[in-house]
Parts: C-alpha cells; sequence; structure tokens
C-alpha cells in the first residue's frame, strides 16, 4: 500500500535484519543516501550509506523501459513450465503478489534463507518448541544463555536492546541478569560480558547442548570433554539454569551450520526439561532478508511454510523444493529472482541465466547476461513496507524514507500479473 | 436492479417473522420494501419451498493471528488431507483444522456466513492479525483484542490506578490495535504462568502483582461497560479444562456482580468430579445460572469427534494439555509482556470417556440454556472442532432422533453418565435463526447484519428444506452478500472481500504519556508502531473500515 514520505523528525525502521529495530535517526545525503546518526550497527549504516540503484531495466542486456520489461517478464513466466521464484528477498506485500504470480504460473517458492527456515519449520511440525520474545527476554529472563552468536558479525544490537537493561518484571524483587555463553568465543559486541563461559568448538554445538542436558538431568557422561567443553563449565551453567527464575536460551539457526537442526533440538530439549520445575523459552534469531515476512506470509496464504509448488493443487517439498536442488536437478525451466535489500545478492551459480527474471539491485556482469532485469526498490527504504520481526510475533510498519522512484517488488509483480 | 427473492418461507427473528412465506426485495446491497408493484423488479428468483434467513455470523473463531499460522506451519498433515484442487475456489490452499486464509473464507461462505470475529487477537501481534484477516475473503471480518495478561495493566492495577485511567488503557488499546471488543484469557494466569505458577483461581494472587483474577475481571467489565461498547468483556475464564471448573465459572457469574459479560467456549468450563472417573457434567448448575443471569451471555466452544489442532492464549491450561497432544508436539510461547500461546493438535475419540461426556456437555448446555438470545452456536473453531462441523451441530440440536443414536456410538460409560438421552428438546429454525444470526448480530453491535428487514445489508441465504438438516445448512442453494449472488448450490461464484469492524472509542491522551515512558522503558518497539494505521486496513481498497459508534457513559 502506498503511504507518503515519512517526516524525518520520526525514527525509522531499519529493514536489514530481522530485529527490525526501530529507533533510527536518519540524516539524507545529496545522492539520498543516509547516514544513521542514532541507534544503528555496522550493518544498518552500511546499508543505508548505499544510494538507491540507479539502474534502467534491461532484456537480453539492452536497456529497457519499464513497462517493455514487464511485458517481456510476463512473456518468460507464461512459456515456462516449471519456473522457480527464488531469493523471494521483500517485503509482506511483496510475498503477497509473488503468491498470486506463481498460483497464475505454476511457480515453486524458496527464499534466499530457505534450508534454515525449512529447518526450523521442520523442528515445529515434529516436536514443536517452547519461545520467547525480544520484551520478554529484556523484562523477565534472569539468565540468558546464548549459543555461539557473534553479535560483531550479525544481531549487532541484540545485547544492548535486550540483554543491557536489568529485567523488571519479577517476583522476588529485581534481579541483575546473568548472561552465559556458549561456544568457541564470547563475544557480545558491547560494554556486556558473559559471566559464565562455556568454551567449546562450535563445529560440535550440538554435542555440547546434549551433554549440558545430560548433566541437567544428572546424567553420568562418558566423554570428559564433550565438544571441547569441559564438564565443570556445563555443571556450573546447568546449576545456574535449575537455579534461575526464567532461563532464556537465544540462537541464531543460520550460524549454527549443518548442525543446525541437532542443536536446536537439544536447545528444545533443555527447555523443556526447566520447564518441567521452573521457567524457560527459548529464541531463534533469523529471519533476516525478509525470511520472515516471506515464512509466515506464505503459511497464512497456502498453509505452507515456503517450498511450495502451485499446480492442479499445492505441493510442499521442504527438501526437494530446496533452491540449489532444483537447480542441480535441472528441474526448472525458468527462474524470477528476488532480492530488494539492494545487496547486490547474485542468482545462484546454476540459475539459467537466459531464463532468469531478476527483480533488484544490478551487478552488471550478472544482469546483462539475464533474460529480464527489472531494479527494485528496497522495503522501508524506497516505499513503505511491512515486515515480521525474528520471533514471528511484532510486525513493523516502515515508513518511506526517500522518494527514488523505484518500483516495490508488489507493484511489478502485479503488474506482470496483468499481462499473463 | 431490484432483485425479487419470490415466495420463500423467510426466518428472520430480528423482525420477529418466524417461517412466513413472503418475498424479499435487494436493492444497492441493501434490502428494500416492497415495490408498489412487484413488476418493478428486474430479476425474479422463485424461492417456493426453500427457507430464507440472514447471513450467519460466527463471534468467536481461531482464523488470523500468531497462534492460528503457527498452527498452520505445525500442520502439514492436516492440509495434505484437505488440498484445494484447481478449479474447486478463486484460489488454491488447504486444511482441515488450520485452513489457509482464504479457504477459510470460502468455506465459511458456502455455509451461508458473511462474517467472523477472531476472539483471540494480541495488541503486540495487531498487524499481523490485521493482515492474515485482510487475506480471508468472502466474509466481514473483526477481532477481539487481549487484555489481562499484559504487565501494564497488572502494574497499574497493583498500584491501585483508578477506573478513568483503566477505562483509558482499554480504549487506547482497541484503538491501536483496531479491536472490535475485549477479551481476557485465563485473567491473570498467562501472566503467572510466566512467574512459574502452574495454576490461578479466581481469588488466587498473581506472585508479582499480588493481583487477583477477580479484580482483573472486575476492572475490564467495568471499563468495557463504561465505554459503552456493544459486546461486553468476551471471558475465557480461570481452569479451562480443569475437573470441577463448573465451581469456577460459577463464582466468575456471581463475582461479575451484574455487570454485564460473555462467556466463551462455557463448555470447556462447565466440568464437575463426580464419579468413577472424577469427571463429570456441570452443565445443569452452569445452565441454572446462565438462565437466572440476563446480564451473561455465552458460546459453548462444542467438541466433535476427529483430529484438530487447540490453538489458545492461555499457556498455562496449553502447557498441562500437551501432555495429550496427539500427535506428540506443541508450541508454547510467552509474547512480548502482553500474552502467550500454546497450539496442541487433539484428536478427540469417541470411545474416550472425557471427550465423550465434552461432547454431551456442550450439547446439554445448548439444550437447557431457555434464552436462544444469549448462547451462540460455536465450536471454538478450531479447538472442539472445525467450523466446517456447523451443519452437523445443528443437526444434532434440531434432531432428538439423530442425538439419541449417536449418543449411543459413545463410550458407555460416558453415555450414562449424561442426561443427554432424557433433553427431548430440538431446535426450531427460528431459534437457529436467532442465534446464528440475529443473537450474534445485536451481540456485537452490528448495524444492518442478522436481519431480513428493510434497510439491512443483503445478506441473504436460502436453503432447500432438506430433513436431514446437516445436508440442508452444508449446502445453501443461494448466498447473497451485500446484494451480490457469492455462492450458488455450494459453491463461490464470485469472490468479495468484507470489512472489517472497529470501535474506536475516546480517551484521555494523558494516558500515551504513561504507555510512552513504558514502551521506552521496557518495550522493544516503539510505542506508535504498535499502532495499526486505519489506512493499513483500508489498503488502498483492497479492505474497508467501518468504525461503530460507542455509547459512552460518564
Amino acid at each position: 500500500m502506498s503511504q507518503g514520505l515519512t517526516d524525518n523528525t520520526a525514527c525509522a525502521v531499519c529493514p536489514y535484519c530481522a530485529l527490525l529495530c526501530d529507533d533510527l535517526v536518519l540524516a539524507q545525503g545529496s545522492d539520498q543516501s543516509f547516514t544513521v546518526n542514532g541507534a544503528g550497527c555496522r550493518r544498518a549504516a552500511a546499508a543505508f550509506a548505499r544510494a538507491p540503484v540507479a539502474a534502467e531495466p534491461l532484456i537480453d542486456g539492452k536497456p529497457a523501459v519499464l513497462e517493455a520489461a514487464i511485458v517481456a517478464a510476463a512473456r518468460l513466466l507464461k512459456r515456462a513450465r516449471r519456473p522457480l521464484f527464488g531469493g523471494l528477498a521483500t517485503d509482506i506485500d511483496g510475498i503477497r503478489a509473488s503468491v498470486d504470480l506463481a498460483e497464475r504460473c505454476g511457480a515453486t517458492l524458496d527464499h534466499l534463507h530457505g534450508d534454515t527456515l525449512a529447518a526450523t519449520a521442520r523442528i515445529q511440525q515434529t516436536r514443536g518448541w517452547f519461545a520467547t520474545t525480544l520484551s520478554e527476554v529484556r523484562n523477565r529472563a534472569d539468565l540468558v544463555v546464548v549459543v555461539d552468536i557473534d553479535f560483531a558479525q550479525h544481531f549487532e544490537r541484540f545485547p544492548q536492546r535486550c540483554l543491557g537493561p536489568r529485567p523488571a518484571f519479577d517476583s522476588g524483587g529485581v534481579q541483575p541478569r546473568h548472561i552465559a555463553f556458549v561456544g568457541a568465543r564470547a563475544h557480545l559486541g558491547t560494554a556486556l560480558d558473559a559471566q559464565t563461559v562455556v568454551s567449546c568448538n562450535s563445529a560440535r554445538i550440538a554435542e555440547v547442548l546434549r551433554a549440558l542436558l545430560a548433566r541437567l538431568r544428572g546424567h553420568p557422561l562418558a566423554a570428559r570433554r564433550p565438544g571441547g567443553a569441559t564438564l565443570a563449565a556445563l555443571d556450573q551453567l546447568a546449576a545456574q539454569m535449575r537455579g534461575a527464575a526464567y532461563t532464556a536460551i537465544v540462537f541464531a539457526p543460520g550460524s549454527l551450520g549443518p548442525a543446525c537442526e541437532p542443536a536446536i533440538g537439544a536447545v528444545c530439549e533443555l527447555v523443556d526439561e526447566l520447564n518441567r520445575t521452573t521457567r524457560a523459552a527459548l529464541l531463534a534469531l533469523g529471519g533476516d532478508n525478509g525470511g520472515q515476512s516471506a515464512a509466515s506470509t506464505c503459511a497464512w496464504l497456502t498453509g505452507f511454510p515456503l517450498r511450495v509448488g502451485f499446480g492442479a493443487t499445492l505441493h510442499y517439498e521442504p527438501l526437494a523444493y530446496a533452491t540449489d536442488t532444483l537447480l542441480d536437478a535441472e528441474a526448472i525451466d525458468a527462474l524470477l529472482w528476488i532480492d530488494a535489500y539492494g545487496s547486490h545478492t547474485a542468482p545462484p551459480k546454476r540459475a539459467p541465466l537466459a531464463r532468469t527474471i531478476v527483480l533488484g539491485a544490478a551487478r552488471p556482469d550478472i544482469v546483462k547476461r539475464c533474460a529480464v532485469f527489472i531494479p527494485v526498490g528496497t522495503p522501508g527504504v524506497d516505499h513503505f513496507a511491512r515486515l515480521i520481526r525474528t520471533d514471528s510475533v511484532v510486525t513493523l510498519p516502515l515508513p518511506q524514507q526517500r522518494d527514488s522512484g523505484l518500483p516495490s517488488v508488489a507493484g511489478v509483480l502485479t503488474r506482470i500479473v496483468e499481462k499473463l | 436492479m431490484l432483485t425479487r427473492l419470490k415466495g420463500g418461507r423467510i426466518y428472520d427473528p430480528a423482525n420477529g417473522i418466524d417461517g412466513e412465506v413472503r418475498d424479499l426485495y435487494l436493492r444497492s446491497g441493501r434490502i428494500v420494501a416492497a415495490p408498489a408493484d412487484p413488476r418493478e423488479a428486474n430479476e425474479v428468483i422463485d424461492l417456493s419451498g426453500r427457507v430464507v434467513m440472514a447471513g450467519a455470523i460466527d463471534l468467536h473463531t481461531h482464523i488470523g493471528g500468531g497462534k492460528v499460522n503457527i498452527a498452520r506451519m505445525m500442520l502439514p498433515e492436516d492440509h495434505l488431507g484437505d488440498l484445494v484442487t484447481s478449479g474447486t475456489h478463486p484460489h488454491l490452499g488447504c486444511g482441515h483444522a488450520a485452513p489457509s486464509t482464504r479457504t477459510a473464507g470460502y468455506h465459511y461462505a458456502e455455509m451461508g456466513y458473511v462474517a467472523c470475529f477472531e476472539p483471540a487477537m494480541l495488541a503486540a501481534n495487531a498487524r499481523q492479525a490485521h493482515l492474515e484477516l485482510a487475506d480471508t475473503p468472502m466474509v466481514d471480518k473483526g477481532a477481539y483484542v487481549l487484555l489481562g495478561n499484559d504487565d501494564f495493566l497488572l502494574r497499574a492495577l497493583a498500584a491501585g490506578r483508578d477506573p478513568q485511567y483503566l477505562q483509558d488503557y482499554v480504549a487506547w488499546t482497541l484503538r491501536a490495535a483496531q479491536a472490535l471488543a475485549i477479551k481476557v484469557v485465563n485473567p491473570g494466569g498467562i501472566n503467572a504462568f510466566k512467574f512459574n505458577q502452574r495454576k490461578l483461581d479466581l481469588d488466587e494472587e498473581n506472585r508479582a502483582y499480588g493481583v487477583t483474577p477477580r479484580q482483573i475481571l472486575l476492572a475490564l467489565a467495568s471499563a468495557v461497560q463504561g465505554l459503552g461498547l456493544a459486546h461486553p468483556l468476551h471471558i475465557h475464564g480461570c481452569n479451562l479444562g480443569v475437573p470441577g471448573n463448573l465451581e469456577t465459572t460459577l463464582a466468575t457469574i456471581r463475582g461479575l456482580e451484574g455487570l454485564r459479560a460473555h462467556l466463551t467456549h462455557v463448555q470447556f468450563h462447565s466440568y464437575g468430579t463426580e464419579g468413577d472417573h472424577k469427571f463429570s457434567s456441570g452443565a445443569a448448575a452452569i445452565a441454572e445460572a446462565i438462565n437466572a443471569n440476563p446480564n451473561i451471555s455465552l458460546d459453548v466452544g462444542q467438541i466433535m469427534f476427529g483430529r484438530t489442532i487447540t490453538e489458545s492464549g492461555d499457556s498455562m491450561r496449553q502447557y498441562a494439555g500437551s501432555a495429550y497432544a496427539d500427535p506428540k508436539k506443541w508450541v508454547g510461547m510467552d509474547i512480548e509482556c502482553d500474552a502467550g500461546c500454546g497450539v496442541v493438535p487433539f484428536r478427540y475419540k469417541n470411545r474416550n470417556f472425557v471427550n465423550a461426556l465434552q461432547w454431551a456437555i456442550g450439547l446439554e448446555l445448548f439444550l437447557l440454556v431457555d434464552d436462544p438470545w444469549r448462547i451462540f452456536l460455536t465450536t471454538d473453531h478450531p479447538n472442539g472442532a472445525p467450523f466446517t462441523s456447523y451443519p452437523h451441530l445443528i443437526r444434532l440440536l434440531m434432531d432428538r432422533s439423530f442425538r439419541r443414536d449417536m449418543l449411543t456410538t459413545l463410550n458407555p460409560d460416558a453415555a450414562a453418565a449424561s442426561h443427554l438421552a432424557a433433553i427431548d428438546r430440538e431446535y426450531s429454525l427460528y431459534e437457529i435463526a436467532i442465534m446464528t444470526r440475529a443473537a450474534p448480530a445485536r451481540a456485537l453491535g452490528l448495524d444492518g447484519f442478522g436481519s431480513l428487514g428493510p434497510g439491512a445489508r443483503a445478506h441473504v441465504v436460502v436453503y432447500r428444506d432438506h430433513a436431514d438438516r446437516e445436508r440442508m445448512f452444508a449446502t445453501p442453494e443461494y448466498v447473497f452478500k451485500d446484494g451480490q449472488l457469492i455462492v450458488r448450490d455450494g459453491r463461490v461464484v464470485a469472490e468479495v472481500h468484507g470489512a472489517t469492524h472497529v470501535v474506536h472509542p475516546d480517551y484521555d491522551p494523558a494516558i500515551e504519556r504513561d504507555l510512552g515512558a513504558y514502551f521506552e522503558r521496557h518495550m522493544t518497539v516503539r510505542k506508535d508502531n504498535l499502532r495499526v494505521a486505519d489506512d493499513e486496513i483500508r489498503d488502498d481498497g483492497r479492505g474497508a473500515l467501518v468504525v461503530h459508534q460507542t455509547d459512552a457513559r460518564a
């Protein structure tokens, strides 16, 4: 939907990670880039510093007007029998339009972070979990266990926003918060320190968490250094968890690597074990590039959280419909690649470029070889957008910050539908 | 364009019409008075022998928002058994207990429903709930926003804030979340669960705030009444599902001290502890209390046998219920110092004593509560059963021999423990029209709904008068919404998008200062970003906003 430009004195909402910090103060430069003057992080500063995409639409590498590019995209999708819509790095309205277009042309949907989104969906589909949200962690958790997140790289402001303030809602007087870190290198990024550190091998984090679960249950362990952690450190953390009123275990599925599912499963079990006698919950940080919005919106529109295909009926294949799997099998005959966050992400290596439509920012060497390229704006920067936060509870409204004239993904896709 | 619906048998309790053969005239989306000359009609549809009612209204159905979407994500097995095939509906979709938004809208329209209300929207999650409702076609919609477990309210009560302050906060919340009414779920209990309390009786104090559920209920019911909302406080009481909770429910009715209130899914709150199983029906005692207290309305939350999923804000009780998850998986959440949720798949079995008695208790409530204007037909979709089971439920209410036949298939101990076999009452078509049309329209203050009188919105449902009432109500012959034919012979023939119904009561803007400071200090989102703008609902014409007047008292 359209809304006017935001009042420049208002705080901006940052679309560049799923924390969706809504307290940024921006100053616009002459090239329509922004300086973050308050409450940002390194990622936000770098992303807001980008000027709007200056490129023109291209058809077969040659400049074209938008209308012609839309017609060319529609023609390509109409001819395709098994198109894939990948990337899907957009906002809620972009996903709504993607679903409608996919239904019209029999496409399959996957996201840039489809592997991680599918893994967390699979956890919910097989065992479920007990989760919490940012404000609950901030106000209620007297113990926060951080599982191997490098906050210098990712979710930089989480420690400041959720761990720094003293928990305020407490039944036994306000207690200081205890922070524990399980992983290779404790890095909270700000003036905070973890009071308890369980040093271990990141690649073996699932093993460490399972050992912690065993110690929490009072079970003996054969291994002396499970995953590189000492039993003394594990026992100390287990005792702290037993003694805490509300333990929050925070992890980032996307940085857990191939071990993500076993590690998340162990976190779920730790929470379940604690909830038998005290209170605990987990918080998964993830869903960047509109990933959380894509999974949730696709779920309410189709019933399935992505990796769904449209045909005579819906087809849900959480493994087989992975972008790389489909490309490796040459199971698709057209690709619509959407990345509206201006990060110049290229389509995957095996993409059939001659039958690929790119909506996003230009990487000249790639887009020149694509069938159609249409530059689009960034949600919450070039147009009004709505995005779902990492905890899947809060949906933020992101006002337009500049008048770049770039269309939104939803705007372009809706026009493609009209041409079919 | 004037359409004449000729010679149907009209059941229109809003206007006291009980099965009279009359003509109806529709023009410009409204029902209009008969013209001087019937030949003025441009179109005539002969409805001889047909039964005609206003469009139906579901005032308690979980169709949008966080926990509903968690259920969708959790249940591919539910969807794969109910995939919509191409050509069936305007869009593909799926689902039985946790349908996709569009499929839910189509199924409601196919049964003659024109308005549905999501009863458990969180202020923290309101924007997403409205996005899902916007993607639910065919029906008008609205939502009740949850209060009573949010730390802001509990702190205000603990600090002894005056009723006007609480009323301002309630009004601000209604406005921010774009809600039609206020709901409370396990008052204070969801919050207490975050402090590791595992139960909270009506007079038990929340460990952190020293506030009791009784205080919360009185404060909210008073605030809602003070604001002049058409719908009174919508109450999901304490101790859901706990044997013996009928005493809590009776104490809640007494504790409301004559304030208006709606008790929801009362079936789950009507359990005694008699018998070998220490589980018995409290329906007679509850119905007696309802009959004696005209300030109270209720919906039943009937269960049906089969697979479903329970979605509730009541994280405390859902945690307890998770032991019975089938299949063995469940999702729980503590949410934004606002509320919580628990999503637990479940299978009600007719050979299971407790489930069989739950089924009987729901029906006993329907049949023992005298006034159909104060009892509404719900399954608490999908918690008791998916809403698509309503036609079956209507047959159970209208056909005692069918009811008795069903009783013989139940767990025999449960059948013996229930008084159902001895109840002869059968609902009439007029009473069904009251409880599914006229009464919910009145209970929610929906002008123009639930009526076939001149001036009403032209929501008209035409049924074949089949002796099998399940068949009759499952596939209406015609459904008109705002005068447009949207369903013919149980099939969607036109996709329409309904409006969202809200209230915008006034409040003293001073409350925003305290809220601003609270959000700054505690929350991870700014106060003004929680607020859903009118234009977001209108969404460039995809949606529409209907703001209902409130009747604020000094």
